[in-house]
This record gives C-alpha cells, sequence and structure tokens, in this order.
C-alpha cells in the first residue's frame, strides 16, 4: 500500500513535520522514499533564468546549481536520511503543482504527502493562494492520494493505527471510504467514520428537532453505506455530529486519537447540485489546516495490481 | 503517599526521575515501553505518569489512547517528557509537556501542582 512515497518538499522548516512524516513512513512500511523539490520557476517562459525559491536569487539552474540543492537538501534533511539510506533526492524547476504532478505520473508513487504553507511569506510560490494553494491543486488532480501535514501537532507521533473518515455521503466519498477501509485494514487499526451535519443553512440555524432528525439519519445511512464493507476491519465505529463540518471533523478526530483523517477531494455532492463547480471542498481545507493528524485527500478509486 | 508512574525507554532517565521523585516524596514505579506502561498502570493505579513519546514498540501517544479507553486511569494526569520537537502537539489533553533536557525544578513544581491535595 506504501510501496512508493513521494515527498514534496520546499526543503523550509514549513515542511518538517510533514518530513518527519514521511520518513518514519517510509522506514515503518518499508517504502521506497523521493524527495522532490520544485527549487523555483522560470523568471519568463522559457527563460533560462530562474528565481530561486528559498534564496530569493536570480540564478541559471544547469546541472551544477541542481548538484548543489540536492546537497543542501539533503543536509537539511541528513537525520531523516540516517532512517532511510536509500531514498532518492530530485529537482526541478517549475510551478511547484505543475512539477509535483509531472514527478506523481512519472513515479507512479503510492502516497504523496505535503507539508504546510511557508507561513507568512508573501514572495514564496508555496504560499496559500486562494482559490488554490500547491497543495490544494496537488490533491485536486494527483493520481494518488495525497496526505498533507500542516501543522506540527499532526506530525509522526508513532504510526498509523486510528483512522477517520469524513464522509458527505457523496461518489467521491465512496472512493475515500475504500482507501480508509484498506488503509485500516493493512494496519490492522480502527476505523471511524462520521459525518457532521451543519446546523447552518444560508446564514440560519436549523431547529433542533430538524438537527436531531438528520444526526439519525446519517448514523443510519453511514451503517447502511459503509457497514457491510467492512472487510478486514475488525473495530469500527459509525458517528454523526452537528456543528460547523470541519471543526466537528476535527473535534472528532481528536477525541478518537487519531493518527489521519480520510476525506474526498471532490467538487459536487450527489445531493446538493447547487454546489456543483465547488472547487476543493472548503470542508476539507479547513480542515487539513487545524487538523491535528496528517489529512489524506483521495480523489478518485485506487488502482489496485 | 501519592504514586508516580515513569514511562521512558532510556534507563538513564528512568533512575534519574526515580530518583527525583523519590527524594520529594512520592513514590515510584517504572516501565521502559507503552506495553509495560499499561500493565503498570493497571496494576499499581498511579496517581501521575510522565511518559516518553519515542520508544520501541509503540509510542507515547498510543499508550495515551488506550489510556483513556480504560476508565480507571483516564483521569490519570499525563506529563509527557521528550527530546522531540513539537513534542507539546503531541497528546492534546496531557496535563503539561516538558522537553529533555529539563529543569528539575519546574518538572517539581508541574508535579507538586498536579498532586496537590
Amino acid at each position: 500500500m506504501f510501496k512508493h512515497i513521494l515527498f514534496a518538499t520546499s526543503a523550509t522548516e514549513a515542511c518538517d513535520h510533514a518530513a518527519r512524516v514521511a520518513f518514519n513512513l517510509a522506514r515503518e512500511f518499508g517504502s521506497d522514499l523521493t524527495v522532490f523539490h520544485v527549487m523555483g520557476i522560470p523568471t519568463r517562459g522559457f527563460s533560462r533564468t530562474m528565481v530561486d525559491v528559498r534564496t530569493r536569487e536570480k540564478v541559471e539552474p544547469d546541472e551544477e546549481y541542481s548538484a548543489w540543492v540536492c546537497e543542501e537538501i539533503k543536509t537539511h534533511y541528513s537525520r531523516e536520511l540516517e532512517k532511510v539510506p536509500g531514498c532518492d533526492v530530485c529537482v526541478a524547476v517549475g510551478y511547484p503543482h505543475r512539477e509535483i504532478l509531472r514527478q506523481a505520473r512519472e513515479k507512479r508513487p503510492d502516497l504523496i504527502v505535503m507539508g504546510g504553507t511557508t507561513g507568512s511569506d508573501e514572495d514564496s510560490p508555496y504560499r496559500k493562494i486562494l482559490p488554490g494553494s500547491t497543495m490544494l491543486r496537488v490533491a485536486r488532480a494527483a493520481p494518488c492520494p495525497v496526505m498533507v501535514v500542516a501543522r506540527p501537532a499532526a506530525s509522526f507521533w508513532g504510526g498509523i493505527s486510528s483512522i477517520v473518515f469524513g464522509t458527505d455521503f457523496s461518489k467521491a466519498s465512496d472512493a475515500a471510504f475504500d482507501y480508509a477501509r484498506e488503509l485500516s485494514a493493512f494496519v490492522k487499526g480502527e476505523l471511524h467514520v462520521f459525518h457532521a451535519v451543519d446546523i447552518q443553512k444560508e446564514g440560519i440555524f436549523l431547529a433542533q428537532d430538524m438537527v436531531d432528525a438528520r444526526l439519525r439519519e446519517a448514523v443510519n445511512r453511514m451503517r447502511g453505506r459503509y457497514g457491510s464493507r467492512m472487510e478486514g476491519v475488525d473495530n469500527w465505529s459509525v458517528d454523526a455530529w452537528e456543528g460547523f463540518p470541519p471543526v466537528e471533523i476535527v473535534k472528532y478526530a481528536r477525541e478518537k486519537h487519531a493518527d489521519a483523517i480520510v476525506m474526498a477531494h471532490h467538487t459536487r455532492t450527489e445531493t446538493e447540485e447547487e454546489t456543483r463547480g465547488v472547487t476543493l471542498g472548503s470542508v476539507l481545507e479547513q480542515v487539513i489546516m487545524r487538523a491535528s493528524c496528517p489529512v489524506i485527500s483521495v480523489n478518485r478509486h485506487r488502482k489496485t495490481g | 503517599m501519592k504514586k508516580i508512574l515513569v514511562i521512558d525507554d532510556d534507563p538513564a532517565i528512568v533512575a534519574y526521575l526515580t530518583s527525583l521523585f523519590s527524594d520529594n516524596g512520592y513514590e515510584v514505579v517504572d516501565a521502559a515501553d507503552a506495553k509495560e506502561g499499561l500493565e503498570a498502570a493497571r496494576a499499581h493505579k498511579p496517581d501521575l505518569i510522565t511518559l516518553d513519546l519515542e520508544m520501541p514498540g509503540e509510542w507515547g501517544p498510543r499508550f495515551y489512547r488506550k489510556m483513556s479507553q480504560d476508565p480507571e486511569l483516564k483521569n490519570t494526569p499525563v506529563i509527557v517528557i521528550s527530546g522531540l520537537s513539537g513534542s507539546q502537539y503531541s497528546i492534546s489533553k496531557a496535563a503539561a509537556s516538558v522537553s529533555k533536557p529539563f529543569d528539575r525544578e519546574k518538572l517539581l513544581g508541574i508535579v507538586k501542582d498536579l498532586l496537590k491535595e
């Protein structure tokens, strides 16, 4: 399941906790690990000059410069590299999301691991730019699940054994469920299926009777939809809470001491046509930014074999 | 006498904490990993637990998850003592988090505060 992990990094402090997750997962599962860094963006279309994302200097990214950056990355991750000695370090020039996706198409990893934003650094091409940061753009088009470690709290604390799967009952969520179930079976862990009922609609709070009815309906729906598909998972549960969905998911994950949250990346739900066209769910984005554990975004069914 | 369970895979840290707590009037039991720690916690019902994060086998957070599922242990305060960066984020419900190397007086202050009658 984790034969090959692609760790896409800005090689800055913002990615240090993602690095800890990527390297420890690779060590735990004996995975091949590729550490991939996009050095910079060409100053113009086909320019030979680029602005280095870390130093902000205009440089010519020839072989010598690339080798120097690779060495810098190896130095930055020297402690982690001791854990995974065979790991591959490579660099590229271009827009980070495009190059990461190109790398993912070429290397066909089972998982892409990414860090958070580079914080207040306004000039960085890695910074969060609405409507799509590098991470969101990669998550939307990636050929495999994307794990995001956005906060130090989401770092590696001993492995994955408790997984929360957040569902909105969409078709995209079915793909995410399959991945969450497979992951839970693989690590012989717990799987907690969760739905958050939004208590607001168009700025108006729903009556509690209606919220209670929706909670009951959600629990029954989760049991019916996922309960019979729990092959390989002995310890699972379903729960529904009401509130502001992303915060409820984060709180629920904390309550379950989750090591990972799995959610779908999708553009619309099957029941709410009016949400058609919404880019990477704002719920998922909020969960990523707030979660105390890594969040895995799944955008399609996993190819097997 | 209040009882403290020290869970750490480093014998030097265990010896240091044991003498520190014993000298200050606490009874101390210890465990070298999460599994042993859970057995010791169930057997001794400590009033406080100090917990390392990175240990062979299961890490500290997994010990905490199992401990918090035990009705007799779930309210026992836990102090995380670790050298890992960001360790203050590892267990959100921990009573305190102390980074190695730690100040003995500061740690004793936290322990006394948590165990006061």
